[in-house]
């Protein structure tokens, strides 16, 4: 997936897929009566309120989230667990109902849509992939698949049709007849994919859905998800605790600690301007070589020296880490060149070095 | 017969999808309609001949005497022995004046669970008192505490065994499967020959049944240690001796408890149905005294009294075992003390008699009791009477039986059959062209079953069907092991009889089945409906079973009807408890995946949760087809015909062939229901991947 076009994705209809003000989700009797009152005794201080609703015995999940999804963007949502994002992705699908705030799909309002509405929504606009999978054990794979679509009303042999159709887009044709429990995990959470495609939804919530996974199987999946989304482009929400997971397949990336959105920026932003140490910790790990790309590091061309003997081609687009491995033998700073060839910039051998480096916390 | 051919005629263009069911369900229908095909030329298809019938009552009968004449002499000495110890505690019971009883039982309450227990003790040993049965609850008191101990030691000792020694282990559970469908009153016909006539029996039959409950919960509490735990007693260098006493029983000790638990509950169930054998002027027989006398004040408040004690039993020992947290020893001690100190100021003063303040409201109850119940006389008969007339009755002898112009307004008609059954069949084939082959079928035979009425069953229909539903439940074993054991009951001689226990078990089975299962569902959908029908469940699995008599005899006299009601009372509650169970427990994720599949509520309960609850719902099914055994043979006090009535004769005539072989075939029956559908059950839970 090309990184370069990933900011600029086109807004076709003016409202974001999803758009969530001022979210609050808080556990425990009278919530939403409680939290307004919290609300309006603060002045809407968000660090207040909720310091408020827990010394009322109640504990809020999501505190005053708020962000948009753009269409056919890939959203990831991260934090490590009990910070509130699975609790979010069930407050915008309505699982859970939010105690506070706003939440629009597509500009819709779906805090005050009635039960149908809601009802019908999810059968024509809304897929979900689940951690656990959530198969249904007695149904087949084609029948788990199809549920959806029987749901919608379909006849029996539309809905295999289709089920067949997405059964065959994530590669487990011919299990069609098999039950969940004779899958293995990877090829279980395939069957979740499929039922969450069926309806061919424009908003897919995945939560966590490669965590139960083995690594192996893991890489293997998020290869072929980011293969799918490439062709579907639907507006998606993605939930994971792995930064390395969020990195490679997000477009943007939102970072939860204690029910708060600390950060919401594109992988590169945030693995070389995290705005805290809670952000920095999780990129620490992180070989940032294979996130950043040169535009970071690069230095106008009126600092160029006068001469530059060597040209090892760097092109703005490259990585730090494979600008690094042409540079090895340079020690003098190199042009960098753009698309069309032409120099724009130069960079410091010695800077790609040190962006490199892993903190040492 | 047209009922055949059309059902069959359903079936060619699909035989090649036919499931293992659908081929069971055609196999019966044809037995049966061949059954009836030739009910008219050879009779013995239909009513098994009695001259076939082995002599079973009587060489188990000459075979168990000269075995317990063997074992007499060393019973007898037991008997004595044991007498002794219940005539000292006894005597210890009833010298205890009430005032220091109450206080110990409310201290005892204080120290186990608090105010609320304390206040259970208190006011339900004052209600003992006031009701005037105190003496006979002494002596129902003292049985029990004699019994107890015996159980606990033995069930203890059991439990331990079979959890050191895997080889015993599945003899031991096979024995304690059996043991727990057996029912109670056919233990105590080979008592009463061992240990003579008196209240030792009710002690050792007491002391039998609530022996294997300890047994199984010390077995499974030992099994449940973490293997942690155990890895690190023996890693601590103790001997097996001390990893058993010091570490794994402790580690063991709440399913331990709830083993006490269940184990009081059994013995005291127990020793108040012993009280039918007599002899000992405990609260039991002041039940079913007053009972058979129709005072119907005196036995609902001796039924209280057994309530009572069960509540404050059962109450109490959960309360143990459940909860760690204890209270102050010293306020249960100053409870105690006010008890001592009552006791020596009422010293001669105030028997347990003269302090019976209820003893009046007795007659006014009665009298009450009496002028509504005769008043309402012609509401209550039309209620019985319709139950027995358009339900129970067509079921046990058939429609062709049971309708007649006194009743219905009319008589059946050969024609009526006809219609009856080719209406049946129509629908049949309905179900069957809309891919719902073995409904169809099913159907088909249960109209016929209708038709002919349960105990006018053909014998080797039913032998067929047997092994046609052990087939699908669980393949050629299953079919062979139940067959083989309905053939035992076949050649008892007591077919017809076991057919009568079937047709009574078998509806109140599906009246619980129907009503549990609506209650059970409307529990799990709504926390409301749970909150009231929660502690109603709870009474009514803690009340001991023959209390359940009172009050369907005081409404429905004596007669099959209240044998009905009150095995409906005691066998609807697992089905409750179950049905909501398995609802309630489908994992959240499998509702997110099917509400975010745009499922309704209502959806989500038919598509998700009612396939997921299949097999918990079926074990509740399992459970109430055990309690309705269990409670038939209790029921029988109330006038039903069947194996019940020939356990009673049994005792009554002290004939221990019958009381066995009767005991057995009802065991039997229980059991074949039992792993019939535990086959269904294990079939769906696989199916599932569960």
């Amino acid at each position: 997936m090309a990184m370069s076009d990933r900011d600029g994705t086109s807004v076709e209809t003016g409202a974001p897929a999803i758009r969530c003000e001022n979210v609050w989700q808080v556990f425990g009797s009278n919530a939403a009566q409680k939290l307004r009152a919290a609300q309006e005794a603060t002045g809407g201080d968000r660090d207040a309120t909720a310091e408020r609703l827990q010394a009322e015995g109640l504990v809020p999940a999501v505190r005053d989230a708020s962000f948009e999804v753009r269409e056919g963007e890939l959203f990831v949502i991260m934090g490590l667990s009990g910070s509130g994002k699975s609790t979010i992705i069930r407050c915008i699908s309505r699982l859970l109902e939010a105690s506070g705030g706003k939440i629009e799909i597509a500009g819709e309002n779906i805090l005050t849509a009635n039960k149908a509405r809601m009802i019908e929504l999810r059968r024509d606009k809304l897929g979900m992939v689940f951690q656990h999978f959530g198969l249904f054990p007695h149904m087949t794979v084609a029948e788990n698949v199809a549920f959806p679509l029987k749901m919608q009303g379909q006849g029996r042999k539309a809905r295999l049709e289709r089920a067949h159709e997405v059964i065959d887009l994530v590669g487990l044709s011919g299990r069609e007849a098999s039950y969940p429990r004779e899958l293995s995990g990877g090829q279980r959470q395939r069957v979740g994919i499929a039922r969450s495609l069926a309806v061919n939804p424009d908003i897919w919530f995945l939560d966590e859905p490669f965590s139960a996974l083995d690594p192996l199987i893991r890489r293997q999946l998020q290869d072929e998800f980011i293969k799918i989304q490439a062709t579907l482009r639907k507006s998606i929400v993605f939930i994971t605790h792995d930064i390395a997971e969020a990195l490679k397949i997000a477009d943007r990336i939102a970072i939860m600690r204690d029910g708060k959105i600390v950060q919401i920026g594109t992988p590169t932003e945030i693995v070389l301007n995290p705005v805290d140490d809670y952000v920095r910790e999780f990129s620490k790990d992180v070989v940032k070589g294979r996130h950043a790309r040169i535009k970071s590091v690069l230095r106008p061309l009126s600092e160029a020296p006068e001469t530059m003997p060597d040209d090892p081609g760097i092109r703005a687009d490259m990585t730090l880490e494979a600008a690094l491995a042409a540079c090895m033998s340079c020690y003098e700073p190199v042009p960098v060149h753009d698309a069309s060839g032409a120099v724009v910039g130069i960079v410091h051998p010695s800077d790609l070095a040190a962006a490199l480096q892993v903190d040492e916390a | 017969m047209s009922a055949a051919g059309e059902g069959a005629g359903a079936v060619p263009g699909v035989t090649a999808r036919l499931s293992r069911g659908t081929w069971a369900a055609l196999v019966v229908l044809l037995t049966g309609a061949l059954c009836m095909a030739l009910a008219g030329k050879l009779p013995w298809l239909v009513k098994f001949p009695e001259a076939w019938a082995l002599p079973m009552t009587q060489w188990v009968g000459q075979g168990m005497e000269w075995l317990l004449g063997l074992m007499k002499p060393a019973m007898r000495l037991v008997s004595a022995g044991l007498g002794v110890v219940m005539e000292a505690v006894n005597w210890l019971f009833n010298a205890l004046p009430w005032p220091v009883l109450i206080g110990l039982v409310t201290g005892f309450g204080w120290w186990a669970g608090g105010l609320r227990l304390a206040a259970l003790g208190g006011i339900g040993m004052s209600l003992v008192l006031a009701s005037g049965y105190w003496t006979e609850s002494m002596n129902t008191l003292s049985l029990v505490a004699v019994s107890v101990p015996l159980a606990l030691i033995a069930g203890g000792a059991v439990g331990i065994l079979a959890y050191e020694f895997p080889r015993i282990k599945g003899l031991v559970q096979g024995i304690m499967d059996v043991m727990q469908t057996v029912p109670t009153f056919a233990y105590l016909t080979p008592l009463l020959l061992l240990f003579g006539f008196g209240p030792v029996v009710g002690l050792i039959a007491s002391a039998i049944y609530a022996a294997p409950p300890m047994a199984r919960n010390v077995l499974l509490g030992l099994e449940r240690v973490e293997s942690d735990i155990k890895e690190a007693a023996i890693m601590s260098g103790g001997t097996r001796l001390q990893q058993l006493f010091l570490i794994e029983i402790p580690a063991a000790k709440t399913q331990i408890m709830v083993g006490v638990n269940q184990c009081l509950m059994a013995a005291l169930s127990m020793v108040i149905i012993a009280a039918v054998i007599g002899g000992f002027e405990d609260i039991g027989w002041e039940v079913l005294l007053t009972m058979r006398k129709a005072q119907l004040g005196p036995s609902l408040l001796a039924g209280m009294v057994i309530v009572v004690f069960a509540v404050i039993i059962d109450r109490m020992s959960l309360h143990l075992a459940m909860t760690r947290e204890r209270h102050d020893l010293r306020i249960a001690g100053a409870i105690a003390g006010v008890g001592v100190v009552v006791a020596i100021l009422l010293w001669g003063r105030a028997a347990p008699g003269e302090v019976a303040v209820m003893e009046p409201a007795k007659q006014w109850l009665d009298t009450t009791l009496s002028r509504v119940l005769t008043r309402n006389a012609g509401t209550l008969d039309a209620i019985k009477n319709g139950a027995m007339f358009y339900g129970l009755l067509p079921v046990r002898i058939g429609l062709d039986g049971a309708v007649l112009p006194f009743t219905w307004g009319f008589q059946w008609t050969a024609a009526m059959s006809a219609w009856f059954l080719g209406a049946a069949a129509l629908a049949g084939l309905a179900l069957g062209l809309a891919g719902r082959i073995t409904a169809g079928l099913v159907l088909l035979i249960l109209a016929g079953v209708l038709e002919t009425g349960v105990s006018e069953l053909p014998w080797p229909f039913l032998l067929v069907a047997v092994a046609a539903i052990g087939w699908t439940a669980g393949g050629w074993r299953l079919a062979a092991l139940t067959t083989g054991l309905m053939v035992l009951v076949l050649f008892s001689g007591l077919w017809q009889k076991a057919l009568l226990s079937l047709y009574l078990a078998g509806v109140s089975v599906f009246a619980c089945a129907v009503m549990g299962g609506l209650i059970g569902l409307a529990s799990a959908a709504s926390p409301m409906v749970w909150r009231v029908v929660r502690p109603i469940c709870d009474m009514l699995q803690t009340i001991p079973l023959f209390v359940f008599l009172i009050p369907v005899l005081m409404f429905f006299q004596i007669g099959e009807f209240s044998a009905f009601l009150a095995i409906c009372m005691y066998a609807i509650v697992p089905m409750i408890r179950y049905t909501r169970q398995g609802l309630v427990s489908t994992p959240d994720e499998l509702i997110e995946a099917a509400i975010s599949s745009g499922a309704t509520s209502w959806q989500v309960m038919r598509e998700v949760r009612a396939p997921y609850a299949a097999p918990t719902i079926l074990l509740g099914l399992n459970q109430t087809i055990l309690y309705a055994f269990a409670m038939l043979v209790i029921a029988a006090l109330v006038g039903t015909t069947g194996l019940g009535q020939s356990i009673f004769l049994a005792l009554g005539q002290a004939d221990v062939g019958l009381g066995i072989v009767s005991g057995a075939a009802m065991a039997i029956l229980a059991l074949v229901a039992d792993r019939l559908v535990q086959g269904f059950a294990t079939k769906r839970r696989a199916a599932l991947g569960l």
